[in-house]
């Protein structure tokens, strides 16, 4: 079906008067009963009259300017909006994006509660980090430590043996609950060591300060040494000073790949608690300090 | 109702390369029945959203993205407030 402004050959602005004329006009010239047996005018006869049916009538010659029907005068089909089908509350909109607003239901009012019940939210649940300070011979040699929830409820934390100060474990599914049924988030436990009485720690090595006596320094000994595991015997090789560092390997902190850190053991001599009368006779008499010099590094 | 790729050009009024290029950038994201595509008619009227925004309001295609992603949004905040507002209702 043509436009009917040009079946009637008329422009858009025609006025009602204009649009009756150049009906009567075309009417004359092609009414089927002046024009028998010519089938062509009969069928724009037709066009012409449907034209000028709609234009003639003001309201509907409004309604076809607008688009809102046809030049047939049928409705045209309403264009409907994304947001209509957006907005049904039906099946699952496979577009719908809650990034913009998930994290309302990490808080613990009742907003939150009520949109982590709602059924077509779907958002992963927040991590929750916690704090976790463990012994410094529990990092070495690992454990199993029970968390109390502020909110109630315990988390096991299986600490892996020689892990690091401030390392951060990630317990899956153990965070916030998702909402709706997005899934919980992740538990992020930061481990805390505390320091030891008698250890040091840097990286897999182990670092220990090991008095001995002057004659264990001066002559060599066996000594009992602690490590993390338990205590062994270590030997002192005669001739040992303050600041000689002695290696024990493989006694240190494990590490991923299954081998183990070292305990580096710095000596240091100590004399005697209280005043000994024999060492200081017998040291009198020992003319040997004057051979070195233990501050020749410190002269300007 | 769900309508077939050619079906969907058609009423869609879009080029077969353009309509690839949109399910590309996931613009629309049809839906899959005994290995076809089919398209629903939300995605029918996705798609003239989305060629109203490229050819009457001027944006360009990065543009579109963002403006997709945002009224994505808006529409899954609106289904969010609408539950809640029933919840709260149905507790009143």
């Amino acid at each position: 079906m043509r436009d009917p402004y040009e079946t009637l050959g008329i422009e858009r602005s025609a006025s009602p008067d204009d649009i009756q004329k150049a009906y009567r006009r075309l009417a004359k010239k092609l009414h089927p009963d002046l024009n028998p047996g010519n089938k062509e005018a009969e069928e724009r006869f037709k066009e012409v009259s449907a034209a000028y049916g709609l234009l003639s009538d003001a309201d509907k010659r409004a309604r076809y300017d607008r688009g809102e029907i046809d030049a047939t005068g049928a409705e045209k089909p309403q264009r409907r909006f994304y947001k209509d089908f957006a907005s049904e509350a039906a099946a699952g909109n496979p577009y719908e994006n809650y990034s913009g607003f998930a994290d309302f239901a990490d808080s613990d009012d009742v907003l939150s509660e009520l949109l982590r019940r709602s059924a077509h939210v779907r958002a992963r649940g927040a991590d929750q980090r916690y704090h976790l300070p463990i012994e410094f011979l529990e990092a070495i040699t690992g454990a199993t430590k029970r968390l109390t929830l502020p909110e109630g409820g315990t988390l096991d934390v299986t600490i892996p043996a020689g892990i690091q100060n401030g390392q951060v474990l990630r317990l899956r599914g153990k965070g916030r609950p998702g909402i709706g049924k997005g899934e919980p988030g992740d538990a992020l436990v930061e481990i805390t060591i505390k320091p030891h009485p008698l250890f040091l720690r840097d990286g897999s090595d182990v670092y220990l300060d090991l008095p001995v006596t002057l004659s264990e320094a001066v002559l060599g000994a066996r000594v009992t040494v602690p490590t993390p595991t338990g205590a062994v015997t270590m030997m002192v090789p005669k001739g040992s000073n303050t600041g000689t560092v002695l290696r024990l390997r493989g006694k240190g902190v494990p590490r991923r790949d299954g081998s183990y850190g070292d305990e580096l053991v710095n000596l240091k001599v100590v004399l005697p608690e209280q005043p000994d009368p024999e060492l200081e006779a017998f040291v009198g008499g020992w003319r040997g300090d004057k051979a070195y010099d233990p501050r020749r590094d410190m002269k300007s | 109702m769900m309508t077939s790729k050619q079906e969907f050009l058609v009423r869609a009024q879009l080029e077969r390369e353009t309509l690839e290029a949109w399910i590309e950038e996931e613009w629309l994201i049809p839906g899959e029945s005994a290995g076809e595509v089919t398209f629903s008619d939300a995605d029918v009227a996705r798609a003239q959203l989305i060629g109203d925004l490229k050819n009457q309001l001027g944006i360009n295609d990065e543009g579109v993205g963002v403006v997709l992603n945002l009224v994505d949004q808006v529409h899954g905040l609106r289904r969010a407030l609408t539950e809640v507002l029933r919840s709260v209702r149905s507790r009143a």
